[in-house]
C-alpha cells in the first residue's frame, strides 16, 4: 500500500450513505473497500490490512463497537473512526473507551469525515496502539487517568468537572491537532447550539485555571485564533 | 375479576354467617334465657357482632371497589391523553419535515433541469438550506429526547455572567448584530446568588428565550431580560415589546412542535420553547408566560429556578 493511497475500510449498511461516500473519498485521494457488516468488517480488516477503518455504530451481525473491540483484542491497532448515530453521552463515552481514535456523529459533513480521517492518519504510528487506546495519559507534570475519571498536576489532584475532564480528554487524546470548538462541542456535548462555542470556551477557561496554563504562553492548551485549540504538550499513552 | 366478587362475599359473609351459627347453637344447646330478666346472652352477642362486623367489611370493600374503577378511569384518561398527545406530535413533526424535504426535491429536480450555471447554483444552495433545516430540527429533537437521560450537572453557576454571555451570542447572530438588548441585575443589597444546576442547559433556556424575542420583534422594538432574587426564588425574565402571543395560544406554547400563528414563515423549530421548559423544570423551577397583543404590547417570559439554602 503506498503512502499515496491510503487504503480506507468502510463498512456501514446503509447503500445510500455508501454509494454517496465511497466516491467522496475516491476524489479525495483514497482507497475505499465497503463491507456492510460488522463480520465482514472484521474479516477484512484482518486480510486486507487497511490504514483506516470507518466503522457505523448500527450493522446488522455484529455492530460497530463489537467490531471494533474484537479487533483490538486480536492487537489490531488500525486507527478507527466510529460513526455513532445516537447522540447520547454514553455511547460518546464509550466509543472513546473501546479505544476508537475519532467517531462522527451522524448526519455529519463529509468534509469533517475527511478532516478526522486526515488527521488520524496524521496521528497514527503504524501497528501502534494509539492514545485514545490508552487509560493513562501523561503530558509534564499533567496526567490523566481515563478509567477513574481523574485529572492530576504533579500528583494533586485537580477539581474539575465532568465536561472540562472530558474536554480535556479530548484534546490530550488528539494532541498537536488543531481541534475546533465546533469539533469539541459534536464530541464531547453531542450537541450544536449556536452559543455553544461560547460554553466550550467557559470550560476551556476553567481547564486553564486548572491546569495554570496562562493562555499567552501555554504549556498545555494554546488558542488558535479564529479556529479552536491545540493540546501542544507531548503524551504518551500507558496501558 | 368475578373470582374477586366472590372472595369479597365470602369474606363479608362470613362473620354474619358465623354469629347466626354461635346464636343457633347458643340457643339451642344452652340453657334457654328468659325474656323479661334482661341478659345479653352469648349468642345474641356473637350474632349483632357478626352483623357489624359484616357490615364493616363491606363498606370497606365498597370503599375500594369505587377507588379501583376511578383509579381505571383515571389511568385510562391518562392513556388517552397521551396517545393525543403523541399523535398531535407526529402530525406536527410530519409538517416539519414535508417542507424541508418538498423543497429539497424540487432543488434536486432543479439541478437535473436546469440551463444556466447561475440556476444549479441556486438549486443547490436551496438544497443545502433545505437540508440544514432538517439537521437542526434532528438536533434540536435530540436534544429533547436526551435531556431525560443526560446526568445533569449540579454546580454553582453564575447567573450575572450566563446572562451576559447569553445575550452577546444571541446578539453576535449577523441579523441582530445591530439590535439593542437591554440587561438589567439587581445586585442591591446583597450580589446575586449562585444557583445550582446544569449551566450549559441553562445557557441553552435562557439562549432560546432570548433569540426567541429578537426573533419576534423588528429593529425598534425593545428586548429586555432582567434577573433578581425574591428570597425564594431566583427570578429571570426576557421580556420584549413584540407582537404578543393570541390568547388561545397560550397554553399551546410550550407544546413540542407547536407554532403560533406568529411564528409561520419565521425560522425555528418549533421545539425552542418546550426545550426551556424541560430545563427549567428539571432544575426543579417553572416558567411562565404573559403576553397582551393591546398595547403596550408585549410578551414576558419568566423562570423562577430554586435558590439554594
Amino acid at each position: 500500500m503506498s503512502r499515496q493511497n491510503p487504503t480506507i475500510l468502510l463498512a456501514d449498511d446503509d447503500p445510500n450513505i455508501v454509494d454517496s461516500l465511497a466516491p467522496f473519498l475516491e476524489r479525495a485521494g483514497f482507497h475505499v473497500l465497503i463491507v456492510s457488516d460488522g463480520q465482514s468488517a472484521l474479516d477484512k480488516a484482518q486480510s486486507h490490512h487497511p490504514d483506516l477503518i470507518i466503522l457505523d455504530v448500527l450493522m446488522p451481525r455484529m455492530d460497530g463497537r463489537e467490531t471494533l473491540r474484537r479487533l483490538r483484542r486480536v492487537n489490531v491497532w488500525t486507527p478507527t473512526i466510529l460513526l455513532t448515530q445516537v447522540g447520547e453521552a454514553s455511547e460518546r463515552a464509550l466509543a472513546l473507551e473501546e479505544g476508537a481514535d475519532d467517531y462522527l456523529n451522524k448526519p455529519f459533513d463529509p468534509h469533517e469525515l475527511l478532516a478526522r480521517i486526515r488527521a488520524v492518519l496524521r496521528r497514527a504510528r503504524p501497528g501502534e496502539r494509539s492514545l485514545s487506546a490508552a487509560w493513562l495519559l501523561t503530558a509534564g507534570d499533567l496526567s490523566l487517568d481515563r478509567r477513574a475519571r481523574r485529572a492530576s498536576l504533579s500528583g494533586q489532584t485537580l477539581e474539575l468537572t465532568p465536561k472540562a475532564l472530558a474536554v480535556l480528554e479530548y484534546l490530550m487524546t488528539h494532541p498537536d491537532e488543531a481541534v475546533t470548538r465546533e469539533r469539541l462541542l459534536d464530541a464531547v456535548w453531542g450537541w450544536e447550539y449556536p452559543a455553544g462555542t461560547r460554553t466550550v470556551d467557559t470550560r476551556m477557561a476553567e481547564l486553564r485555571r486548572a491546569l495554570d496554563d496562562d493562555p499567552s504562553e501555554p504549556k498545555y492548551i494554546e488558542t488558535i485564533p479564529g479556529e479552536g485549540y491545540r493540546f501542544v504538550a507531548d503524551v504518551h499513552g500507558e496501558g | 375479576m368475578n373470582k374477586q366478587r366472590w372472595f369479597y362475599l365470602i369474606i363479608i359473609g362470613l362473620p354474619f354467617l358465623l354469629g347466626t351459627l354461635t346464636s343457633v347453637i347458643a340457643q339451642a344447646f344452652f340453657q334457654p334465657v328468659p325474656l323479661v330478666v334482661f341478659k345479653i346472652d352469648i349468642g345474641m352477642v356473637a350474632y349483632v357482632f357478626g352483623i357489624f362486623i359484616s357490615l364493616l367489611l363491606a363498606a370497606y370493600a365498597y370503599g375500594m371497589a369505587r377507588k379501583e374503577k376511578q383509579l381505571q378511569q383515571s389511568v385510562a384518561e391518562a392513556q388517552r391523553n397521551a396517545e393525543d398527545g403523541r399523535r398531535r406530535f407526529l402530525r406536527r413533526l410530519d409538517h416539519e419535515i414535508k417542507n424541508p424535504l418538498t423543497a429539497l426535491r424540487t432543488a434536486l429536480v432543479n439541478v437535473r433541469e436546469c440551463k444556466t450555471e447561475d440556476e444549479r447554483e441556486r438549486a443547490i444552495e436551496n438544497a443545502g438550506r433545505a437540508v440544514e433545516r432538517l439537521i437542526r430540527l434532528l438536533a434540536d429533537l435530540r436534544k429533547l429526547s436526551d435531556l431525560g437521560v443526560r446526568p445533569l450537572e449540579r454546580l454553582p453557576v453564575d447567573v450575572p455572567e450566563l446572562l451576559g454571555e447569553m445575550v452577546e451570542a444571541a446578539k453576535s447572530l449577523p441579523a441582530y448584530q445591530e439590535r439593542e438588548v437591554n440587561l438589567l441585575i439587581s445586585k442591591v443589597p446583597s450580589p446575586f446568588p449562585p444557583v445550582t444546576g446544569d449551566r450549559d442547559l441553562l445557557s441553552l433556556a435562557v439562549y432560546n428565550l432570548v433569540e426567541n424575542a429578537l426573533k419576534f420583534t423588528s429593529g425598534d422594538e425593545a428586548v429586555e431580560v432582567r434577573a433578581l432574587e425574591d428570597g425564594k426564588a431566583i427570578v429571570i425574565e426576557v421580556a420584549d415589546s413584540g407582537p404578543g402571543i393570541p390568547s388561545d395560544e397560550m397554553s399551546k406554547i410550550f407544546e413540542e412542535l407547536y407554532r403560533g400563528a406568529n411564528a409561520r414563515g419565521i425560522e425555528g423549530s418549533g421545539l425552542g420553547l418546550a426545550l426551556v421548559q424541560r430545563v427549567v423544570e428539571l432544575h426543579g423551577g417553572h416558567v411562565e408566560v404573559r403576553s397582551t397583543q393591546a398595547d403596550p404590547r408585549g410578551t414576558v417570559f419568566t423562570l423562577r429556578l430554586p435558590v439554594k439554602k
